[in-house]
């Protein structure tokens, strides 16, 4: 579903972030990346979902087997990929539902179905903030504004659950939460995986890997992704710090 | 300006009807006008303005040969009562007057009720105001009595359309609203014409004691036209102003807006919104004066600048020696769509009283690139992005027209004034 070859990103010019990932997911398996602060977690995400801010001097990423570098982050979503925020922005004066509905039906129309209308939409919404505990109040405030910062990560998995991607990439989703807030969230995506789903979750710690199975973990050291494994790099990792990788 | 002293000189010979004091009232409102001309870019509070393009057009004073047919379709607010005027001139039998108000023609009005004319001429610092005295040919006398309670908005149309050749009107309107009393009233300018207008406004509002107004003020000029305005609230005791001030039309546009919280208790909120785009000036000067103790005002205004349009706030909160526990806060936020728009936001405070709270507020920015990327992340495009969130901008202060159906008029306009809006930063 997901390949990357030998994806090499510079940020301002001169300073290279990614120095060479390679990185296949299938659909069905969900894939943890690991790393301090600063190794390049996040750049990884953000070039995934688009963000133009980055230049991409080398490599390549495919989507579904052909190359979206030269996708626009909204031809990306369209074709189905998600990133879950690490900072969700809020966007003052936009009603959270306006542009929730607005989104999937955006991603509706260029799936040829037919667009939601306002109680079909809220019908279906309902169901979903049911899904990660969120109170149907948070539909009539705009987006994420006057949001904790639990809720406004919930509202990233809300978001998740309504617009269905193949593909998640959950960037930091679990910090900050405390812990039922992390297992609201780790049950949320728990639920969502599927056979032609798969999710990528960025993470420093190893604490959300207890509620979710991770088919992979890699941990990514500058710029590099330093050792692959499976569940048990991480608990290594949690035991030994990332130090134990580093050269 | 000799097209002005010619108009002054005619309209003195034609309407020699008029009561000598009426007509000692133009001339010496003219002469003190002629003794500073129009304002230049040296005057304090008119710097960022330029009016000479006034001067480089003979406008002539709106005459009853300016009366085109009534177009068949023209701006509509639901549920309100509507005055009509076309190109200066009242059209009692198209206008819906409401019961328990009076409406006078200004000859009418002066004729019966002569001191609240005097009044008008306070302010001889603004040139703009003592002309419209010396030439004051079009406006009404509204007035709302005491204990009345009025449903439906008063909505004033002055529809400027079908000119032959460039004129200018110097309405006039006194509004009073009674003792007790609760009105909307919309003061409504608009234009669809291929020459050249200038209107030059003067609105003088008082509120009686214990009186709420809503007053929403709409300025959407064609583009051929200027729109120069005064308008004046003075409000006593425990009355309360709601003002909306809508700005979208002409190329050249300047209002002074002067709020007189004359007696203790009074509250005024006075929010705008303006969007400009192409070569449009928007400019306006507010200054709210805190005069009596235990007042409070509220202002929010925000602009949206597209293009090379420009736009000007100078908001001064004046609270005087006696005026204590005065509440006051201003807030003005500029959001510019081009990097060729322009604003000038200048928030003041004079502060002489030692027991108030007063706070201003003034930002600049450009649409947030986060949020554009968040909701492009999300399948929306780039276009529909930006517009969500312009109109979130301008949100925040359309949430405070309380009137649905004005608010709906409003918000149609902002959505097509969107539609066809440039963005480039």
């Amino acid at each position: 579903m997901l390949e990357i070859k030998d994806l090499h990103v510079k940020v301002d010019g001169d300073k290279e972030i990614l120095k060479g990932i390679n990185l296949t997911v299938h659909p069905g398996e969900l894939h943890a990346i690991m790393g301090r602060n600063g190794s390049g977690k996040s750049t990884l995400a953000n070039v995934i979902a688009g963000r133009e801010s980055y230049q991409i001097t080398s490599g390549d990423i495919f989507f579904n087997s052909s190359s979206i570098l030269n996708q626009s982050p909204e031809e990306r979503a369209l074709a189905g990929i998600f990133m879950s925020f690490q900072y969700p922005v809020i966007i003052p004066g936009v009603n959270n539902t306006y542009f929730l509905k607005a989104a999937l039906n955006a991603i509706r129309k260029h799936q040829g179905k037919t667009e939601l209308d306002a109680v079909e939409f809220l019908k279906l919404i309902r169901k979903k903030l049911t899904a990660v505990e969120m109170d149907e109040k948070y539909l009539h405030r705009a987006v994420n504004d006057g949001f904790s910062g639990g809720e406004k990560k919930r509202n990233e998995i809300l978001q998740m659950l309504t617009l269905e991607p193949a593909l998640a990439i959950l960037d930091e989703t679990d910090s900050g939460l405390d812990i039922d807030a992390l297992k609201i969230v780790a049950e949320g995506v728990n639920n969502y995986r599927r056979d032609d789903r798969a999710i990528v979750i960025i993470t420093h710690y190893q604490r959300i890997l207890k509620y979710l199975k991770a088919d992979y973990v890699h941990v990514l050291i500058n710029g590099k992704i330093a050792k692959s494994g499976g569940e048990n790099l991480a608990e290594q990792l949690e035991e030994k710090g990332y130090s134990w990788l580093d050269n | 300006m000799h097209f002005l002293e010619k108009d002054l000189n005619q309209l003195i010979q034609f309407w020699d009807e008029e009561p000598d004091a009426l007509r000692t009232l133009r001339s010496s409102a003219f002469k003190q006008y002629k003794e500073v001309g129009l304002p230049n870019r040296k005057w304090e509070g008119w710097q960022f303005t330029d009016f000479s393009t006034l001067e480089k057009t003979s406008y002539r004073l709106a005459a009853h040969e300016d009366i085109p047919p009534i177009p068949e379709t023209l701006p509509t607010i639901d549920n309100c009562n509507r005055i009509l005027i076309i190109n200066g001139h009242f059209q009692e039998t198209l206008s819906v007057l409401p019961d328990k108000v009076t409406v006078q023609t200004l000859q009418h009005a002066y004729a019966t009720n002569p001191e609240i004319f005097n009044k008008t001429v306070v302010d001889n610092s603004n040139p703009f105001h003592n002309l419209n005295t010396a030439l004051m040919n079009s406006g009404l006398a509204i007035i709302v009595g005491n204990n009345t309670v009025i449903d439906d908005p008063i909505h004033i149309l002055y529809y400027t359309t079908g000119l032959t050749e460039p004129i200018m009107n110097h309405p006039l309107f006194l509004i009073v609203a009674g003792t007790d009393s609760e009105t909307t009233i919309i003061e409504h300018y608009a234009g669809a014409t291929n020459v050249q207008y200038w209107q030059n406004v003067v609105t003088n509002i008082k509120l009686s004691n214990n009186a709420i107004l809503n007053h929403t003020r709409i300025q959407e000029e064609d583009h051929n036209g200027s729109h120069i305005a005064d308008t004046v609230y003075s409000l006593g005791k425990d009355a309360q102003l709601n003002a909306f001030h809508f700005a979208s039309g002409s190329s050249l546009y300047r209002q002074n807006i002067q709020v007189n919280l004359a007696s203790s208790g009074a509250s005024s909120m006075v929010n705008g919104l303006c969007i400009a785009k192409d070569h449009q000036h928007l400019d306006q000067h507010i200054i709210i004066n805190h005069l009596k103790e235990n007042c409070n005002s509220n202002q929010l205004f925000k602009y949206i600048l597209s293009d090379t349009s420009a736009g000007v706030f100078n908001g001064r909160v004046i609270v005087s020696e006696g005026a204590q526990k005065t509440d006051a806060q201003q807030t003005t936020r500029n959001l510019l769509l081009t990097d060729k728009a322009m604003a000038h936001s200048n928030p003041q405070l004079e502060i002489y009283a030692d027991d108030v709270k007063c706070s201003h507020g003034s930002t600049t920015g450009q649409l947030d690139e986060n949020a554009i990327f968040y909701m492009r992340s999300r399948g929306i495009d780039v276009r529909t992005a930006q517009l969500l969130l312009i109109s979130g901008f301008a949100k925040e202060v359309m949430e405070t027209i309380t009137n649905t159906n004005i608010d709906t008029y409003i918000d149609e306009k902002l959505t097509a004034w969107l539609e066809n809006i440039g963005v480039t930063l």
